[in-house]
């Protein structure tokens, strides 16, 4: 398999005059071509931030982003500006969670598309562009009747498809979809993630997933990497991770999701919330939480350790680690 | 369209007749009869007394009074001056224009500087020119109209004597045609600077903050993710998206454009409605206080209609 | 006693908060020490007609009667701060009172008063307080009043969208359940939770109210047995070429405690909106 994207030891600080959140510390990944990888948090645990930062989205004053995100070699964290604009869209491409404000509400959707279009192609006949992307419409089921509708005519199900075409408009080798399913229904979810996977196996799309639902990367995703204030906690394939947590956080997360098949088990939810990300505690980040913590978690940061081939977790108990329990 | 138009044009009649009810209810508050407040304690002239009880119904029920009075504006009989005995529509009528011409130039040149400098400063917050703009226009927002209008007499007119301090024509010149024109607008210039300089600074706001919002929505880092250039993402989607918001000000503006202007002209003694104003105050004209209050409002209603369809012409949203 | 130390650290952390209280702690000092920082009452026609800043005394000058500016504007404050503090609280008392009814009760209510608040909004305001005052009599008492009866609307409109928020949150929803009656919860949760805008709004108003008063001073329309720097304005213009010091000093007054007003408005607005609050300051 080739690599398409490695991240290594990034990390995004937000400051200002006050204090410095330090929003993701040392987040380590490597991508596959054709890979699906789901990341999952809570609210707050840095995935969008990973995910902007890569996108170099963040604002410029208020973010820091150190460490590198090599895109088929090339570091996405240092391209000149005009660099990172050639691979915006045509290699990397994004879709938000909320699709209905994800596009000017006072253009026409195919107005927007066409100037979306032509960003690469600058002298692409309109004709030309609009069979493109009725091309990619159809793909998500929907027709070319958009390109003279407002945002605000549709539902948020329909900009959402909208808003997933768009993304796919140059196929793009890597598309990053930030909660991009999370507003919508179950049944609508479902089909469109469907029809994502079935799309990305014909252009050998690779994901990233950003979501808090473990249901979504358990039905869409090949791949799990868990954060947890600010930390990659574990990574690894899905059928691993789900059959057997390495870290305790994913545990608590798989506890708290209710599985389809198999026998009914009590839910436990995770208690406590997250820490406050400009001070952090002393030893392990999840210590204040873990139903499971010693003393050494609560003085001594765990490193992120490789516990099987293709699965990491920063836990000193993980991969057979000497839990009592 | 055309329903959104027909509810607009209902609220505007609805200001209009909430004015009038105004009107109608402080007269009747007012201590004194209501005929002495129409006519004047010191016309005790019998037969105009009648045939104003006769005209308004004052010796009716209230209801009937009120009914009667309304009907006598939608006539356009807005009573007649206590102390000029000329009806109040022609006393307005006649100096109307040059305020009309005072205050639509000022309003208009207000949004296009104000919008500019709220854009500037938008585009680089926190940078020299948006910190420059940020304060001055919190200074000027702070200064009573005619203080100000006062301050730039005594800058230009007394001490550098570049610009003339009163009226709207070089007095005994006589010109004609296009220097007359010179002449006018060369009055005009103080009393528009002070007006453009207590308006600008709502418009810099504004569209300041305007653009702000609309930079941190996510179709603008949608945009940005697909690698349009800023120019293009801003030329063509932060300004019309920005923008919405300063049209609505526009509207609200216009009251206290219309406001202000009374006292400028006062000041500057530039023949429009606000010298009529201060005469009336001084003799307690109430008739013509009236009539300018609800020639004024009218005038604020008119707005903020052309506003509103201005408006849903730029926002798709709302034509339905 | 913590307490105490929390709020001065806010008032510290916020400049425009900090100005805004220093100004007003500076002017009630002034009104205090009146006798003392002034060699002459306000009201005193002394034998100096429009002398110079400096001359005999007059820090900045005497106006055309012979009165004392710097006494003037010092005596001035009083009748300010009396205007923009009765005025802005009959304001934000009567906006929070429709706004919250409007806001809660919904429907028809809601509808008819959002209009009329639509219609106060954008109506010029400063003719009708001229002409009730120029009817019912020029006492500051009839200014401060007819202000307050006009400038509420803003203050309604921001309570409206308060309470149309509050009233879908859950400890409103519960108490309803427990049988409270619409207007018990109105007083008890409502208005207190969403009044934090209206307070910033109407520190706002204050600075309006002391703008209206001069105005209405400058039409001649002011309390002629108070001093008050509109008036002063107004009596000074006449004498502009000989006398620039009345007007401009006078002016000058007004422009402080306007600015005093807008800086403490914005800094509430600051402290109490979240979305400053986190974002850190600019």
């Amino acid at each position: 398999m080739d690599l398409l994207l490695r991240v290594e030891d990034m990390s995004v600080t937000y400051r200002n005059r006050e204090k410095s959140v330090y929003a993701v510390r040392n987040a380590n990944m490597e991508i596959f071509r054709g890979d699906s990888i789901g990341i999952v948090g809570e609210s707050g645990s840095g995935k969008s931030t990973l995910a902007m930062g890569l996108l170099r989205l963040l604002p410029q004053h208020s973010a820091e982003v150190t460490g590198r995100a090599e895109y088929l070699g090339k570091d996405l964290l240092s391209l000149s500006e005009n660099e990172m604009n050639e691979l915006r869209w045509k290699n990397i491409s994004v879709v938000f969670q909320k699709a209905m404000n994800s596009f000017s509400p006072v253009h026409r959707i195919g107005s927007q598309l066409i100037d979306i279009y032509r960003v690469h192609f600058p002298k692409a006949p309109k004709k030309e562009i609009l069979e493109r992307a009725e091309e990619t419409l159809r793909l998500v089921n929907l027709g070319e009747r958009v390109f003279k509708m407002y945002p605000y005519q549709l539902s948020g199900g329909m900009m959402q498809r909208v808003a997933i075409a768009t993304a796919l408009l140059h196929e793009p080798d890597l598309l990053i979809m930030d909660e991009a399913t999370t507003a919508l229904d179950v049944v609508t979810q479902g089909q469109i993630l469907k029809e994502i996977q079935q799309m990305e196996q014909r252009l050998n799309t690779t994901r990233i997933m950003i979501t808090h639902d473990m249901s979504v990367v358990a039905a869409s995703c090949s791949r799990i990497a868990v954060m947890y204030a600010g930390e990659i906690v574990e990574q690894g394939g899905v059928k691993e991770v789900f059959r057997a947590p390495a870290h305790p956080y994913t545990a608590g997360l798989l506890g708290s999701f209710p599985s389809l098949r198999g026998e009914v088990k009590e839910l436990t939810s995770i208690p406590g919330t997250l820490p406050d990300l400009s001070k952090l505690p002393q030893g392990c980040v999840f210590a204040p939480r873990c139903p499971k913590a010693t003393e050494r978690c609560r003085t001594e940061a765990p490193a992120t350790r490789i516990i099987a081939p293709g699965r990491t977790a920063a836990c000193h108990y993980a991969g057979g680690g000497n839990h009592e329990a | 369209m055309l329903k959104y138009v027909l509810k607009k044009l209902a609220f505007a009649v609805f200001t209009v007749l909430l004015v009038m009810t105004l009107n109608f209810t402080l007269i009747h508050l007012a201590p004194g009869s209501p005929v002495d407040i129409i006519i004047g304690p010191d016309n005790q002239d019998p037969a105009l007394r009648a045939a104003l009880m006769e005209t308004y119904g004052l010796d009716k029920p209230v209801i009937v009074q009120f009914f009667r009075y309304i009907g006598q504006l939608l006539h356009g009989n807005m009573g007649s001056s206590i102390v000029f005995h000329t009806p109040v529509a022609e006393m307005i009528g006649s100096k109307f224009a040059a305020t009309f011409m005072l205050v639509f130039t000022a309003a208009v040149l207000a949004l296009i500087i104000g919008a500019a400098m709220g854009i500037t400063a938008g585009r680089k917050e926190g940078g020299f020119l948006d910190k420059v703009f940020s304060y001055t226009s919190y200074t000027f927002n702070a200064m009573p109209s005619f203080w100000l209008a006062l301050m730039l007499i005594i800058l230009f007119a007394t001490t550098l004597r570049w610009l003339p301090s009163s009226g709207m024509v070089t007095p005994r010149a006589k010109f004609t045609g296009f220097r007359y024109t010179l002449d006018v607008l060369y009055h005009m210039v103080l009393p528009l600077l002070t007006l453009l300089l207590l308006r600008i600074p709502g418009y810099f706001r504004t569209t300041k903050s305007s653009v702000l919002q609309v930079n941190s929505e996510d179709y603008i880092t949608t945009l940005r993710a697909t690698g349009m250039s800023e120019k293009k993402i801003f030329r063509k989607y932060v300004l019309k998206n920005a923008i919405l918001p300063v049209v609505t000000s526009f509207g609200m503006s216009m009251a206290f454009l219309i406001a202000g202007v009374s006292l400028i002209e006062i000041v500057f003694a530039w023949p429009g409605t606000g010298r009529v104003m201060l005469t009336a105050i001084n003799q307690r004209d109430y008739p013509v206080l009236m009539g300018v209050y609800l020639i004024m409002s009218i005038m604020v209603a008119l707005t903020m209609i052309v506003v509103d369809i201005v408006y849903a012409i730029l926002d798709p949203r709302i034509r339905y | 006693m913590n307490r105490v130390k929390k709020i001065l650290r806010t008032i510290r952390d916020d400049s425009q908060l900090m100005f805004g209280c220093i100004g007003i702690c500076i002017m009630l000092l002034m009104i205090v020490l009146a006798p003392v920082i002034t060699r002459w009452p306000g009201d005193y026609y002394g034998p100096d007609s429009l002398a110079a800043p400096g001359v005999n005394g007059h820090i900045l000058g005497t106006n055309h009667m012979g009165q004392d500016v710097w006494s003037m504007v010092v005596y001035g404050i009083r009748t300010s701060l009396k205007v923009a503090v009765v005025s802005a609280c009959i304001s934000g008392l009567i906006g929070i009172v429709v706004g919250g009814v409007a806001g809660y009760f919904g429907g028809i209510v809601d509808r008819i008063v959002s209009e009329i608040i639509n219609v106060f909004m954008m109506l010029p305001t400063l003719f009708l307080v001229l002409l009730v005052v120029s009817l019912f009599g020029n006492s500051i008492f009839h200014v401060m009043v007819v202000i307050g009866l006009t400038t509420w609307p803003s203050n309604a409109k921001l309570m409206r969208a308060q309470a149309l928020s509050l009233r879908q949150r859950t400890f409103v929803i519960s108490a309803r359940t427990m049988g409270e009656t619409k207007l018990q919860i109105l007083f008890r949760y409502i208005i207190p939770n969403g009044i934090f805008p209206v307070i910033s709004n109407t520190t706002m108003r204050m600075a309006g109210a002391i703008l209206t008063e001069a105005s209405l001073s400058f039409l001649g329309l002011g309390d002629p047995t108070v001093v008050s720097w509109g008036q002063m304005v107004y009596d000074g213009k006449a004498y502009m070429t000989q006398g620039w010091w009345v007007c401009v000093f006078a002016g000058l007054a007004i422009v402080l405690t306007v600015l005093v007003f807008y800086m403490m408005g914005d800094g509430i607005n600051h402290v109490l909106n979240p979305k400053y609050a986190k974002g850190g300051k600019k």
